[in-house]
């Protein structure tokens, strides 16, 4: 019995032993050679810079932001190779700095630019890169730094995954041109929201990675385990799967707003919904990124919780397959989209938290008209004529339609695993289309097959598949619908129509927004009476706060827009 | 037997090997790849295929499988594509997270089981037999992940919102924010307070199977001669059973531990996916979903390893302690 | 006890005729008694209380006449039953008592074994009654404004979920595909496990190293990566579902039967029939096999209960039974995102599953306990 007991005291040490010396904490975690030399230089800055910029005595300075999200950060701070739209905010908030950002308008203003000048004919722009910047080791931001990132995300090889961005703009070394330490001319065609994408890249260091061949950019340390920025935070730690640390950059201009309020901010990836919602009720972290809309309650029913909402960038659409013979006829399609309650849909999936989408362009886009656009409300009698038309008709009396030549309208809609919402459209169509004869059978995918069998031009194997886009300012659809670019990946519509397509390239190219209004109205309605897609709704963005965080302001910009604002209620600290 | 152990050994390494093999090819039949993950509007196929080139995926599939073989046993194990790290230095960072909870899973699992399983054979067909019967299959029947979020909620969230007691437990994760603030001490507390309610939720599924070994070992031993002529001496009933009795019962029940391991590692998943734990069950999961090969390859790799030690250990022990069995 | 004179005979006969079952309840024999009275009363509540149903369902399709057929049939059985138990002779039962006989009766004073068996009873006979049980079609959507997320409530005793489906037809409907998952795959994986630990435990030598190498990579295979691929290849269905639980699940009873046979293997009546000349085979399936049931059975009943609760993890990662077919698990893993707002939608599942792996355990420990002469005390 004393053996027993020994032995267990032995094991419980055993193991409190290992708890407290396994997993892994420490502020230099990583161990690849670059990093190694990289951040005792950010250290050694960092120190010599807080004692230089002392912190103002203002109640306003200090504590810890403890954020939660579902995802991890995929490519962290690497600009140059990431798609991810967390790694996106951060880049352009957090760690690194672009060269304009918007205000609330969607109008340009000066942020790591200080200023920029358009050339009379639209092929140029000159940039006058701030000259109080500082990378957090300590080195000068300068246009060389600029020069090398807009080289690299335009050079192929790197495999830069929002290409389009730079359509027309001139690639590679030709397209750039350093006139002197701060001033640098970047060459482009004229089209529209031509700045936007100095809006979302984050400037990289020429001295840390110009030396790194563009093609091994992507599995390069420097983004995820030492990211050095020139921003607001400081990476201060990234363990993987669990959090990332930054702190505050003292040496962040005085011009900009200095350093920002907060001493801490913490990214925590907590993959569980319900774990987040309980996280934040405890008030263990004090922001939950984009809750469910059913969690919205109980944040809102909590004194010390606020909840926050914009309308998002995102929208989320059931994709046709016009190659297949029930789906070719566009009126089949418009009759699909009548035929289903979108509005009721909306309501019961979002709570309200959405707006039902007739077109792509979301509501914070100046291009944004509902009124104007023919109406797509949910009739189903109409949908029973405009099929009839089409000459699908129950001939058999089966209750589903067929066409003359026997071909049932039975369409599978394909979802991915683990997306509650988009299961949720396709099984509510399936009961709302089966009233007007057509048979709908959900179907769900996982991932990464699904993907394939979409993207691939010669598999296309799929009718409807029920998908989300999350979109830019700079709104360009030519990847979706162009017919030439239908042996593409994003062309699952197989949308050959030559007015959608002069449109397409008109809207691309033309800068003027008024011009643009005009065309973007056709644009729309055409695209209402082609219908390559029924597209269902924008979700709001969603964000569960701790009421003692202040001066949170979201929108479609982002969450963490203003970051650098945040401050904790010093009673609460 | 240092001979059987030997055989086992070597054997071990080409079923591993054939585990390895198999593994590789399902992983690549699967449909998709990692490209597809980072696609975006705007890349043509050439992008997408640069990005094959770089991630070392444009050669036919039985060129991979050769260089891979090749570098694994060098004790290269490639670079992890969605980790951008050395594929070892990932598995250990995320490794002992998951040694740490199962280690703890099991340990309290076993004392439980023990514990409860020689009560219930000592009492056996009394009313607390069969309540803690059907206690225990109550918590055997619980999903591990619905047993966690139970857990949360009760003990997390309603002790500290709903009746404020004053002491409630962390909803996740392996330490707290300003960990590296603490004392030593501090520290300790902290890092067992993340790990009570994990480690419950692994355990209690546990306990039921083991309690229910124990009490069937322990009903065998106790009627033993031997064990009669105790009594019949005049030995008190704790003496009996602690002393002689728990000890050989004991025996076959340790052997369980063998065939728990491989149970515990791939029921970690969904408690390291409840509590924000980051541990190899989860990385593992998600590679296999983004496709990342040479991770995926490293744990299936390192999970065969460790079960089939562990199975090698049962096997031993459970020959060491039964004198009947032979191996030849 | 029993009376067993002619009066007291035709008694219990006439008792019999209106109440099967009552009889043997009064008797003391409860086991057999309440299991009888409760399927006889239970079905003559279907019955009644489903009358239109019961009557709709002539001639409806599979699903219905199968629970018409369960319906007569379970009448008829326990009607049957109990009439010829009351009115057998009693002479014929105190004539050699075997094997069977003698663990039938051990069982029967197992209380907590009896209640399982009774439940597990029950659950067979709702999941084959379901079509005339269950209130609502379980893929029925209610308006989605309005019914989504109703708690408990008289029109949808169990409330309903995110669909507006009613909650309780679903668990019935749930009840087939879990419980049918739980024994075909069991089924599987015990035969397999079986025959082959038995096989290598007797045979031992290379025979044996073969089978338990084979058995190491089974265990040691990833079933996660054979799932995924599976079903990205075929798409998921639940037949792929239980072929591949089952056939990942045998090494573990292929390690304890082994085990046992081992131990077997050296007892003094195996060498006798060795001795005696009796061919591997029957030594092995009638001398091996039946004495080492009793690690079986647990291990059986433990791996239907088991399988129910790995089919919920499945749902969890996205991998089990697919929508919108309800099963237990996915029922209780879809519900958990929910568990803060709309706790029922998880937590009957969740209790469904546990009672029912109860029940298998209880009876699985009754069994064991009845079968093994060295428990009985």
């Amino acid at each position: 019995m004393k053996e027993l007991l020994k032995k267990g005291l032995i094991g419980i040490g055993t193991v409190l032993g290992l708890a407290s010396c396994g997993g892994s904490d420490g502020r230099i975690g990583s161990s690849d050679p670059f990093c190694q030399q990289v951040l005792p230089a950010v250290e050694a800055f960092m120190t010599q810079a807080s004692e230089a910029y002392p912190t103002p005595d203002e109640p306003r300075y200090g504590g810890t932001v403890v954020l939660g999200t579902i995802g991890d950060m995929p490519d962290g701070l690497n600009s140059a190779v990431s798609s991810n739209y967390s790694d996106a905010q951060h880049q352009q908030f957090v760690g690194l700095m672009t060269l304009i950002n918007y205000d609330a308008r969607g109008e340009a203003r000066a942020y790591l630019a200080e200023d920029w000048e358009v050339a009379p004919d639209g092929r140029s722009i000159t940039f006058q890169i701030r000259q109080d910047v500082r990378w957090h080791d300590g080195e000068q931001t300068d246009a060389y730094d600029v020069a090398f990132t807009y080289e690299a995300v335009t050079d192929p090889l790197t495999a830069f995954p929002n290409a389009a961005f730079w359509d027309h703009y001139v690639k590679g070394p030709d397209g750039v041109e350093v006139i002197d330490d701060f001033t640098i001319r970047i060459r482009l065609e004229p089209h529209a929201d031509f700045m936007d994408p100095f809006r979302t890249l984050g400037i990289l260091p020429e001295h840390l990675l110009g030396d790194v061949p563009h093609d091994q950019l992507k599995l390069h340390p420097y983004g995820t385990q030492c990211p050095v920025g020139n921003g607001p935070f400081v990476f201060a730690q990234h363990i993987p799967q669990d959090r990332w640390v930054f702190e505050a950059n003292p040496a962040f201009p005085e011009a900009l707003g200095g350093r920002p309020f907060l001493d801490r901010y913490v990214y925590r990836v907590i993959p569980e919904q319900t774990t987040l919602l309980t996280e934040l009720l405890i008030e263990d972290i004090d922001v939950y990124i984009a809750p469910r809309p059913d969690q919205a309650q109980q944040i809102i029913d909590n004194q010390n919780l606020e909840l926050l909402n914009f309308s998002g960038r995102s929208y989320v659409f059931v994709g046709w397959n016009a190659r297949k013979p029930q789906l070719a006829d566009s009126r089949v399609r418009r009759a699909i989209t009548i035929g289903t309650n979108r509005a009721e849909i909306v309501e019961a999936i979002l709570q309200g938290y959405g707006q039902v989408a007739n077109t792509g362009v979301p509501p914070f886009h100046w291009a944004y008209d509902p009124e104007s656009m023919p109406s797509l409300e949910y009739n189903p009698d109409r949908a029973k004529v405009l099929l009839d038309e089409a000459g699908w008709q129950d001939r058999d009396g089966d209750g589903v339609r067929e066409s003359e030549d026997g071909t049932r309208l039975s369409l599978s809609i394909k979802y991915n695993t683990g997306n509650q919402q988009r299961q949720d459209i396709a099984e509510i169509m399936q009961q709302q289309l089966g009233a007007v004869g057509i048979e709908i059978q959900p179907q769900v995918v996982e991932w990464g097959t699904l993907l394939q069998q979409i993207n691939t031009p010669e598999l296309r194997d799929f009718d409807g598949v029920v998908m989300g886009w999350v979109v830019e300012f700079k709104l360009d659809d030519i990847d979706l619908f162009h017919s030439e670019r239908i042996d593409q990946p994003y062309a699952w519509s197989g949308t050959e129509n030559l007015e959608i397509d002069r449109l397409l390239e008109e809207l691309s190219i033309t800068a003027d927004r008024s011009e643009a209004m005009v065309l973007w109205k056709e644009y729309q309605e055409l695209l209402i009476e082609e219908q390559p897609y029924t597209y269902f709704y924008f979700p709001d963005r969603l964000e569960g706060i701790n009421r003692r965080v202040k001066g949170v302001e979201v929108d479609a910009r982002g969450e963490w827009l203003n970051i650098k604002d945040w401050y904790l209620d010093p009673a609460s600290r | 037997m240092t001979r059987y152990i030997i055989r086992r050994l070597l054997s071990a390494i080409p079923l591993v090997l054939g585990i390895a093999t198999i593994v590789f090819f399902a992983v690549n039949l699967a449909p998709g790849d990692p490209t597809l993950y980072f696609l975006s509007p705007g890349m043509t196929q050439d992008v997408i295929e640069q990005m094959r080139v770089n991630f070392g995926l444009d050669q036919p599939v039985h060129v991979r499988y050769l260089r891979w073989l090749g570098a694994m046993l060098t004790g290269d194990f490639g670079y992890s594509i969605s980790h951008s790290r050395p594929v070892l230095e990932v598995l250990m960072d995320f490794l002992p997270n998951t040694l740490v909870l199962s280690a703890c899973a099991l340990f309290v699992a076993f004392l439980f089981g023990i514990i409860i399983g020689t009560i219930q054979a000592v009492r056996q067909y009394s009313v607390m037999d069969s309540s803690m019967s059907v206690v225990l299959l109550f918590f055997y029947s619980m999903p591990s992940f619905w047993l966690a979020l139970m857990l949360i909620l009760t003990l997390s969230l309603f002790a500290r919102n709903v009746w404020d007691l004053p002491i409630w437990f962390p909803a996740s994760g392996i330490v707290s924010v300003d960990y590296d603030f603490l004392t030593l001490s501090e520290k300790v507390r902290d890092r067992v307070m993340h790990l009570v309610l994990p480690t419950l939720s692994l355990a209690l599924v546990l306990t039921a199977g083991i309690a229910r070994y124990m009490r069937g070992s322990m009903l065998e031993v106790i009627r033993q001669d031997y064990i009669r002529t105790a009594k019949a001496k005049g030995l008190s009933e704790a003496v009996v059973v602690f002393k002689h009795a728990l000890r050989n019962a004991l025996i076959p029940v340790i052997t369980l531990v063998g065939l728990y391991i491989p149970v515990l590692f791939s029921g970690t998943i969904f408690i390291e996916t409840i509590f924000a734990w980051p541990g190899m069950g989860r990385t593992i999961y998600d590679a296999i979903f983004i496709r990342d090969y040479p991770l995926v390859m490293a744990g299936t790799f390192f999970f065969a390893i460790m079960v089939v030690v562990a199975n090698l250990i049962a096997d031993v022990l459970y020959a060491v302690i039964d004198p009947r069995i032979r191996y030849e | 006890m029993s009376d067993r004179s002619l009066a007291g005979r035709r008694r219990w006969r006439v008792v019999s005729t209106v109440l099967p079952g009552l009889p043997q309840v009064l008797m003391g024999r409860w086991g057999a008694g309440w299991t009888v009275l409760l399927t006889w009363l239970g079905c003559l509540w279907v019955v009644m209380a489903h009358y239109e149903r019961v009557v709709g369902a002539l001639g409806g399709g599979w699903d219905q006449n199968l629970a018409l057929g369960t319906l007569v049939v379970s009448l008829t059985l326990a009607w049957t039953w109990s009439w010829r138990d009351v009115s057998g002779s009693d002479e014929s039962k105190d004539v050699g008592v075997s094997q069977w006989d003698l663990a039938v009766r051990a069982f029967s004073k197992n209380r907590t074994a009896v209640v399982g068996l009774i439940v597990i009873i029950g659950l067979y006979l709702v999941a084959l009654l379901t079509p005339l049980l269950a209130p609502y079609d379980p893929t029925f959507q209610g308006d989605l404004i309005t019914e989504r997320y109703v708690g408990l409530s008289a029109t949808h005793p169990l409330g309903t979920d995110n669909y507006a489906r009613d909650v309780l037809s679903r668990l019935l409907y749930g009840a087939r595909i879990s419980l049918a998952i739980g024994f075909v795959a069991v089924s599987i994986s015990v035969s397999v496990g079986t025959l082959l630990g038995a096989v290598a435990g007797f045979m031992g030598g290379i025979v044996d190293a073969m089978i338990m190498r084979f058995v190491d990579i089974v265990i040691s295979f990833p079933r996660l990566v054979l799932l995924i691929t599976i079903i990205g290849l075929f798409g998921s269905s639940i037949f792929m579902i239980v072929a591949v639980l089952g056939l990942t699940l045998w090494p573990g009873t292929a390690r304890i039967v082994r085990g046992e046979v081992l131990s077997l293997r050296e007892r003094e009546f195996i060498q006798a029939a060795t001795a005696l000349g009796y061919s591997k085979r029957r030594i092995i399936l009638r001398h091996l096999i039946p004495n080492a049931l009793g690690p079986v059975i647990v291990a059986a009943t433990l791996g239907i209960g088991n399988t129910i609760v790995l089919e919920a993890g499945l749902s969890f990662l996205g991998l089990g039974v697919q929508p919108p077919t309800p099963s237990w698990g996915t029922m209780v893993a879809v519900g958990r995102d929910d568990l803060l707002g709309a706790w029922w939608l998880s937590t009957f599942p969740g209790l469904a599953i546990v009672f029912t792996v109860l029940s298998f355990n209880l009876v699985g420990d009754g069994l064991r306990d009845a079968l093994d002469p060295r428990l009985r005390t």
